[in-house]
C-alpha cells in the first residue's frame, strides 16, 4: 500500500503527517514502542526537512507499507547547494535510535525540478530486542 | 466504580472524630478553635482518603498526584460536611472523594474534548498494558490488547489514537519526581564513547546535565543504550506511556535548545 501526501512545508502540518505513519503502523499491527518510534522519526525527519525548506517550499512525503515493514521518503525543495542534515548529529542519531534504517541524499536540480533533499525513514515490525 | 467498602460501615477507628465533627460544625465560622480542629480532622480520615487513591492506582496516574487530589476532596468534605442534615460524615465524605478523584482523571487528564466512549476505551487499553508488555516481554501489538479485551482491533486503534489527546499534568512530569529504580551516575558518567560519535556533543552535554534525572535517565537509555520504551518503562518504573510523555516532551525541549545554538 503506498500513500503520498504533499504540503507546504510549514510546523503546522507536521502533527497531521506524524499521525498518518502512526496510524499506518497501527493498523499494520506493529507493536507499541515500534508505533510510537515511527510516529517521532516522522515528527523529527519532518521537522529536519521544514528547517532546510525556503519559504513556500514543498514537502512531499511517501508512506510504503508492507505487512512487515513502513517505509516514509520525505524530500523537499531547497535551494541549490544546501546540504543534508549531518549524520554525527544528535538529531540524527535519534532518528537512528528510532528508525531501523534512515538514509538522506541531496538531489541535484533537474528538468522542471528545483534542488531537493530526500530523507528515509524505514520501520520494521518486530522491535528490535537489545541485551 | 472502586468498591470503598472496606472502608466498613461502623468507622469503629474513626469514632473519636465524630464529637470532634460535630464541634468543628458548631463553630463559629471565625472561631480561633477552627484551624486546628480543621487540622485534626483532616489528619485524622486521611487514611480514608489514601484508601480511595489507591483504589485508582494503575490506571496510568502517579499515586501521588491521586494522594494529593483525594486529600483535596477530603477537605472540601470535611468543610461542606454538615452534622444536622442526619447522614454520618463517611457517607458523605466517600462519595465527595471519589468524585474528586474521577473528575480529575475525567477532565485534568485529558488535553481536548474527547468522547466519553474514547475515554473509557483508552482507560481500558491502558489497564492491559501492563501485563501483556510483562508475558510478551515486548510491547504488544494492536491485535494482542483487542484479544485480550474481547473488541475489534479497529476499536481498540481507535481507543490508541483518543490516547494522544491525553496528557497528564506535563508540568508536573518535566519537572519530575521520582527516579526510580534506575540510578544517574551510571548512565552518564558511561555516555562519554557514545557521545565522541557526535559532533554537537558539545551542545548536547550542558542540557542533558540540566534535565531533571528522571529525563536524562531515560533520555540516555532511549538513545544512547537503546532500550525500547517497555524495557525502560520496566527499568525506572513507570508506564510505556508516560515513558512516551517524557520522551517526546524532553525531546522537542532538547532539540529546540539545539536548533537555537546553531
Amino acid at each position: 500500500m503506498c500513500l503520498e501526501l504533499h504540503t507546504t512545508a510549514g510546523t503546522a502540518v507536521i502533527a497531521t503527517i506524524r499521525t498518518v505513519a502512526a496510524d499506518l503502523a497501527a493498523r499494520a499491527d506493529f507493536d507499541l514502542d515500534s508505533i510510537d518510534d515511527l510516529r517521532m522519526a516522522v515528527d523529527d525527519l519532518c521537522a529536519m526537512l521544514v528547517r532546510l525548506a525556503p519559504k513556500d517550499a514543498t514537502l512531499r512525503c511517501r508512506f510504503t507499507a508492507r505487512p512487515e515493514r513502513i517505509e516514509v521518503a520525505a524530500d523537499v525543495d531547497v535551494e541549490d547547494e544546501t546540504e543534508p542534515p549531518p549524520t554525527r548529529s544528535f538529531g540524527w542519531r535519534v532518528l537512528e535510535c528510532l528508525a531501523d534504517d534512515v538514509s538522506a541524499v541531496a538531489l541535484p536540480r533537474e528538468l522542471g525540478q528545483r534542488s531537493r533533499i530526500c530523507i528515509t525513514v524505514a520501520k520494521n515490525a518486530a522491535t528490535a530486542q537489545q541485551p | 466504580m472502586p468498591s470503598v467498602s472496606s472502608v466498613g460501615t461502623e468507622h469503629g477507628e474513626y469514632a473519636h472524630l465524630s464529637p470532634l465533627q460535630r464541634r468543628y460544625a458548631e463553630l463559629a465560622a471565625d472561631d480561633p478553635e477552627r484551624p486546628r480542629l480543621r487540622e485534626q480532622l483532616i489528619n485524622g480520615y486521611l487514611p480514608v482518603a489514601e484508601h480511595i487513591a489507591r483504589r485508582f492506582a494503575g490506571r496510568g496516574e502517579p499515586l501521588d498526584d491521586l494522594m494529593q487530589v483525594a486529600t483535596v476532596g477530603l477537605i472540601n468534605a470535611v468543610d461542606r460536611f454538615e452534622p444536622d442534615r442526619g447522614s454520618d460524615f463517611f457517607s458523605f465524605a466517600v462519595p465527595t472523594i471519589t468524585g474528586e478523584v474521577r473528575r480529575y482523571f475525567r477532565d485534568h487528564g485529558w488535553s481536548t474534548r474527547v468522547p466519553r466512549r474514547l475515554k473509557d476505551l483508552h482507560i481500558a487499553i491502558r489497564s492491559t498494558l501492563a501485563e501483556l508488555s510483562q508475558q510478551l516481554g515486548r510491547a504488544p501489538r494492536p491485535s494482542e490488547i483487542a484479544e485480550r479485551l474481547g473488541l475489534p482491533v479497529s476499536e481498540v486503534i481507535e481507543g490508541l489514537q483518543a490516547g494522544e489527546a491525553y496528557r497528564s499534568s506535563s508540568l508536573d512530569e518535566m519537572l519530575g519526581s521520582g527516579e526510580g529504580k534506575a540510578t544517574l551516575g551510571e548512565f552518564i558518567g558511561g555516555l562519554d564513547g557514545e557521545l565522541a560519535l557526535i559532533d554537537d556533543r558539545e551542545a548536547l552535554r550542558p542540557l542533558l546535565a540540566q534535565l531533571p534525572p528522571r529525563e536524562r535517565t531515560i533520555i540516555a537509555l532511549r538513545f544512547f543504550r537503546q532500550l525500547t520504551q517497555t524495557q525502560i518503562a520496566e527499568q525506572v518504573g513507570i508506564s510505556q506511556m508516560h515513558v512516551s510523555r517524557v520522551l517526546r516532551q524532553t525531546l522537542a525541549y532538547l532539540q529546540e535548545q539545539m536548533a537555537g545554538l546553531d
